[in-house]
């Protein structure tokens, strides 16, 4: 059986969701004694395949040269790669889940999003209903996975000198569309949220969005992490529609969850319960975050945040 | 412009869902909607009717609960609908489910068509970009902004933290983010209106040899076992908190 990986890159290094998907894929290969290779696609590869060769994929397919993304183009080149292809791995990124149905409908392959387990070369959890149900799916025949990101680890080091394979492609220098005009960095400098290890989250209980920025802004950066809001906050227009964690947001599986003055609507904790510690701060002790908080601590935050800020 | 919006019929995301072995079942109280992403869909495509012409037709499959969802997209300003009767019924992650709507979009000369960029019932981000590949068209997907003038559409998405800006001719498809816009509430004549507005039922022959997933079970995800509460002053709550993240979980 063969295992193709898109790794997918950003300033020509690997990014964190990517380096995951090597993990997936090396446990389904352990099952079955699978080959694995990897698809890159980037101007500059020299150091994504050093780093790649780190973790222990033998065999990298690659196009290089490509300056930008662009899907259609892309594409082109991973069918051309995965034709001989058994399951075929996506990170579940913007570029990841545009890219796989794409591949799956060229290679007439059954599709598998934003998978959360591996049980077995053909069968997959994932979760449905906004995370309220996780169903194990079978497929027959060829596959394409997206696989959530936060869930694996990353790959051991085992490092190995990859076999490179270059993938000649004529269509390069066709006109695609749609054509990338321009990548608008943004100001923040802090990590994303499907990346992050640790999210400080707020809610309505912050009071204000004048509040959220003097404490949750602060503490996110003081701990490295990105910030995540509710709903409710999103909704009033306190935070972007890109910070909201939950069922019509983000799903995230930090390590660290740090939920402030966020009471815990259903469709919240959907979106985060899978985190491995949830801390959580609120006034209200019925509050349903703390049903499924780690530590969860009942008081003010206006109080709790600016000590645990000079405590840090 | 011939404007498509696809639109996904689920149920209510405040649904308590139950559970047989295999499937998730939806009772008769279940309150049935247009899947929420799809609903910036239909805002995108009447805003790009009204600054340009045209005419906005949906496209969606029979569940038994569909007309009412339906007709609320009409009566925000989808003009016409079709619905899609299979004759077994289809997972929204099926690879005939993409052919089904495909094979309604192929002989009609399409210019735009909008989705939502996941549908929350199957969380499913895959009807967008299969359907694109499937009619060897452009596809943006998780929009969140669109201009189109000369001829040339300009759209904005954003990805981890940077913001893409695309430029592309028509026709294409694009897939909505939650940021795009603010869908309408229908007014009461609108509602009238949408009741004298055509539905065509279409059906389509499943082809069973195509490659298919199969679910084995559903379960609900464990419950995570609840942790320590702790109450006191907020110097104790944070000495208490730094000790267990520093000591204990060792991730600080």
């Amino acid at each position: 059986m063969t295992i193709a990986i898109y790794l997918e890159s950003n300033n020509n290094q690997i990014t964190k969701s990517s380096l995951e998907i090597i993990t997936a894929a090396q446990l389904i290969a352990k099952e079955n004694n699978s080959d694995i290779f990897a698809i890159i696609i980037d101007d500059d590869i020299s150091n994504i395949i050093t780093e790649v060769g780190l973790h222990g994929v033998p065999i990298i397919k690659c196009s290089k040269n490509i300056t930008s993304y662009q899907s259609s183009l892309y594409a082109k080149i991973i069918s051309n790669a995965v034709k001989d292809s058994d399951v075929i791995i996506f990170p579940s990124s913007v570029h990841g889940n545009e890219l796989a149905p794409m591949i799956a409908m060229s290679q007439n392959a059954t599709s598998i999003p934003d998978v959360i387990d591996i049980i077995d070369q053909n069968t997959f959890k994932r979760s449905v209903y906004g995370n309220k149900i996780h169903q194990i799916v079978k497929s027959s025949g060829k596959i394409v996975l997206t696989i959530r990101s936060g869930i694996f680890d990353l790959p051991n080091k085992n490092e190995i000198k990859p076999e490179i394979i270059e993938i000649q492609s004529e269509i390069i220098s066709e006109t695609n569309f749609p054509n990338l005009a321009e990548v608008l960095n943004s100001i923040s400098n802090r990590p994303e949220l499907n990346e992050a290890d640790i999210i400080v989250s707020g809610g309505r209980g912050t009071g204000s969005p004048e509040n959220f920025a003097t404490l949750i802004e602060p503490l996110a950066d003081k701990l490295g992490a990105a910030i995540g809001a509710s709903r409710a906050v999103v909704d009033a227009g306190w935070r972007p529609h890109d910070e909201q964690v939950g069922q019509t947001g983000k799903f995230v599986s930090p390590k660290l969850y740090i939920a402030v003055g966020i009471s815990g609507a259903i469709q919240h904790l959907a979106g985060m319960s899978s985190a491995e510690i949830i801390v959580a701060i609120n006034t209200d002790i019925d509050a349903p975050i703390f049903k499924i908080a780690d530590y969860g601590l009942v008081g003010d935050l206006n109080e709790i945040i600016p000590k645990l800020l000079n405590s840090l | 412009m011939n404007i498509i919006v696809i639109l996904s019929i689920v149920p209510d995301t405040e649904t308590k869902i139950q559970l047989n072995d295999k499937n998730v079942e939806m009772d008769q109280s279940t309150e049935w909607i247009i899947n929420p992403y799809d609903e910036y869909a239909i805002e995108a495509a009447i805003q790009f009717k009204e600054k340009h012409g045209g005419e906005i037709t949906s496209i969606s499959f029979a569940n038994g609960k569909e007309e009412k969802p339906i007709r609320k997209a009409m009566a925000m300003g989808v003009d016409k609908s079709i619905i899609i009767e299979t004759s077994s019924p289809l997972s929204s992650i099926s690879t005939e489910y993409m052919n089904a709507i495909s094979t309604q979009l192929k002989s009609s000369n399409v210019d735009i068509i909008f989705t939502g960029k996941l549908v929350t019932d199957t969380n499913n981000n895959f009807i967008g970009p299969a359907v694109a590949q499937i009619l060897n068209l452009p596809i943006i997907t998780e929009i969140s902004s669109i201009h189109f003038s000369d001829n040339i559409l300009t759209v904005t998405r954003n990805n981890a933290g940077q913001v893409e800006k695309y430029t592309s001719p028509l026709p294409i498809l694009l897939t909505t983010d939650k940021s795009l816009n603010t869908p309408r509430y229908p007014k009461l004549p609108d509602i009238m209106k949408a009741k004298k507005k055509t539905i065509t039922r279409v059906s389509y022959d499943v082809n069973e040899n195509s490659p298919q997933i199969t679910i084995i079970k559903s379960e609900f995800p464990q419950e995570k076992d609840s942790g320590e509460i702790f109450e006191g002053s907020s110097e104790e709550l944070v000495t208490i908190l730094i000790d267990a993240l520093t000591n204990k979980e060792k991730i600080l």
